[in-house]
């Protein structure tokens, strides 16, 4: 990666949406949407809903479908000058295995990212980042049938992420994402029906952020593996306490609704914010938090 | 890029407000892209724009607003915009001074198709008078006649400009303050049996099923332009997603706001989501 600063997965799409609005060569990586073994339909209208310092959404991993990503959307990003992650989400440890095994050798990929935390499916999605067993299974069946690096999407919403960090780790992940959104549920005080379609939804934005800091510094101080961090980065000071608690690359994810080309601005203002925390560069930084006096 | 490229597609860019002209229940906002925004295309009527309402981070998601004027001259792109508070977005928009800049997003989406058409049948619901007043000045350019069935729910609300039109309009509200009482569905059944080549309807969700349904009835072809709440408005998130007849998904953002009638559902519950573009 030429840089730390990468867009988060299912804000950006699939890229070429984001393609000729911003200059997306001049970021770490792009992690795409999620994708099924299926084409996924999503979760019944509507599905967001504004909160104060974020957003609440319940799209339901809707998604062209692993094919589709590997016949044209892949194809269609061969003149991005940038990393490309695709991320990956099953039902089934099987539905898994499907995906890893049809991206393997797919070209364009630097790495998966494994999605076992989104909160908007019925059947997989969290229930297995919930889990540490679970998730090591998923992991190794990822691993079975795909030799790019993996990165793990772990959810906050656990008694001990930590523990599911380490489990993801001795089944081999090389590092971890952190964090998916977190389950939330908004309601409409006059029709007294719920403000999303699917009842309850996934919460993102700056106010998570105290949320995610402290899921990076958990699995920072418990495993060794590479952290891309994220949940609520706005700007360039939010980017450097993610590495302060341990994140190796920051995700920049809702923050790109209000301006879609954040992730540069953050990139841009970094240096300065780095120099601010007293270091010469990112890697200095990494869960550099001063804990003891 | 070439620069008639670039001119082509939606773009990011500052603009500034000029003037606000408070029409009772509604403000109308007037503004003019700043300079050095390069070339910037004009808006197809029925076309939206992404507005930033907050430059902090409590509220991310910018506003969809269809245009309800512009031009694209010498003096650069202007935009005009019918705000109806409803929200915490649309009041942040009311409260924007002459000199204030907001980033805008667009134009977005796919506007209305007037190709091959002579005689056109306009219906509007309250805010969704502005997307509809700006076909009828389109129309009115390109000599194109047509009847403009326009429904408020009381004089305050009334779309500004409507006595302008040279097209036949017809203004109801609901407590009968201006033009006849009612609403704007009430004028269709008669109004249907003169013939047209399209109908373009845009207002609460209601109205159109009805207005779509009086309008397939006799054999016109309905355009519908949906509202929904929006986070990327370039078909990114997934997040505007209706599901249309036949269990299609319609992405509100990309492939409309503007839909023929036939490929909506009607029946999804309506509850819970906004008002016509807020």
């Amino acid at each position: 990666m030429k840089n730390p600063v990468v867009l988060a997965s299912g804000t950006a799409g699939y890229a070429l949406e984001m393609a000729p609005l911003v200059d997306l060569s001049r970021l770490g990586a792009v992690i795409l949407k999620s994708v099924t073994v299926e084409p996924g339909r999503g979760n019944p209208e509507p599905r967001i809903w504004e909160t104060t310092g974020g957003m609440l959404n319940s799209i339901g991993l809707e998604n062209v479908g692993v094919e589709r990503l590997v016949e044209e959307v892949l194809p269609a990003l061969s003149g991005l000058d940038t990393v490309v992650v695709a991320s990956i989400a099953g039902e089934t440890v099987r539905d898994f295995a499907k995906l890893a095994s049809r991206l393997e050798g797919a070209g364009r990929l630097a790495a998966l990212e494994v999605n076992v935390s989104c909160p908007n499916v019925e059947k997989g999605g969290i229930h297995f980042g919930c889990d540490e067993g679970a998730t090591a299974t998923v992991v190794q069946a990822v691993r079975e049938n795909c030799s790019l690096p993996l990165f793990v999407k772990l959810s906050s919403a656990v008694s001990d992420i930590s523990r599911v960090a380490e489990a993801a780790a001795r089944a081999g992940t090389a590092g971890l994402s952190l964090i998916n959104t977190i389950p939330g549920l908004a309601v409409d005080p006059v029709t007294r029906r719920p403000r999303l379609g699917a009842v309850t939804g996934g919460l993102s934005g700056p106010a998570i952020k105290p949320v995610a800091l402290k899921a990076v510094w958990d699995c920072y101080r418990a495993t060794s593996l590479p952290i891309i961090g994220g949940g609520g980065v706005y700007d360039a000071g939010d980017a450097v306490e993610f590495m302060l608690a341990g994140a190796a690359a920051v995700s920049v994810g809702t923050s790109t609704f209000q301006d879609p080309d954040r992730a540069a601005r953050i990139l841009e203002d970094l240096p300065a914010a780095i120099e601010k925390a007293g270091a010469d560069g990112p890697r200095r930084l990494v869960g550099a938090l001063k804990v003891n006096g | 890029m070439t620069e008639t490229e670039v001119a082509t597609a939606a773009a990011l860019f500052e603009a500034t407000l000029l003037g606000r002209q408070d029409a009772g229940a509604t403000i109308l906002l007037e503004f003019a892209a700043a300079a050095g925004a390069g070339p910037l295309k004009a808006p197809a009527p029925g076309q939206f724009y992404q507005v930033r309402c907050d430059t902090g981070k409590e509220h991310l998601l910018r506003r969809p607003l269809s245009a309800f004027g512009a031009s694209a001259g010498q003096g650069g792109l202007r935009l005009s915009f019918m705000v109806d508070v409803v929200g915490w977005g649309t009041r942040r928009l009311s409260l924007l001074e002459p000199g204030d800049s907001v980033g805008m997003l667009g134009p977005l989406g796919r506007g209305f198709e007037v190709a091959g058409v002579r005689k056109a049948l306009l219906v509007a619901g309250g805010i969704g008078a502005a997307p509809l007043a700006y076909l009828a000045r389109e129309l009115d350019r390109s000599g194109v006649t047509y009847e403009f069935l326009a429904g408020f729910r009381t004089v305050s609300g009334v779309c500004p400009g409507l006595d302008e039109l040279r097209g036949g309009v017809s203004v109801f509200t609901e407590d009968g303050s201006r033009g006849e009482a009612g609403v704007a569905c009430d004028g269709l059944p008669e109004i249907l049996r003169r013939g047209f080549d399209a109908a373009f309807v845009c207002g609460p969700q209601e109205m159109m099923a009805a207005a779509a349904g009086l309008c397939e009835g006799a054999g016109i072809p309905c355009q519908v332009s949906l509202d929904s709440r929006m986070a990327c408005g370039i078909g990114a998130c997934r997040g505007c997603v209706k599901e249309g007849a036949g269990g299609r998904s319609l992405c509100v953002c990309l492939e409309g706001p503007v839909f023929d009638s036939r490929q909506v559902s009607w029946k999804k519950r309506t509850e819970g989501s906004g008002p016509a573009l807020r």
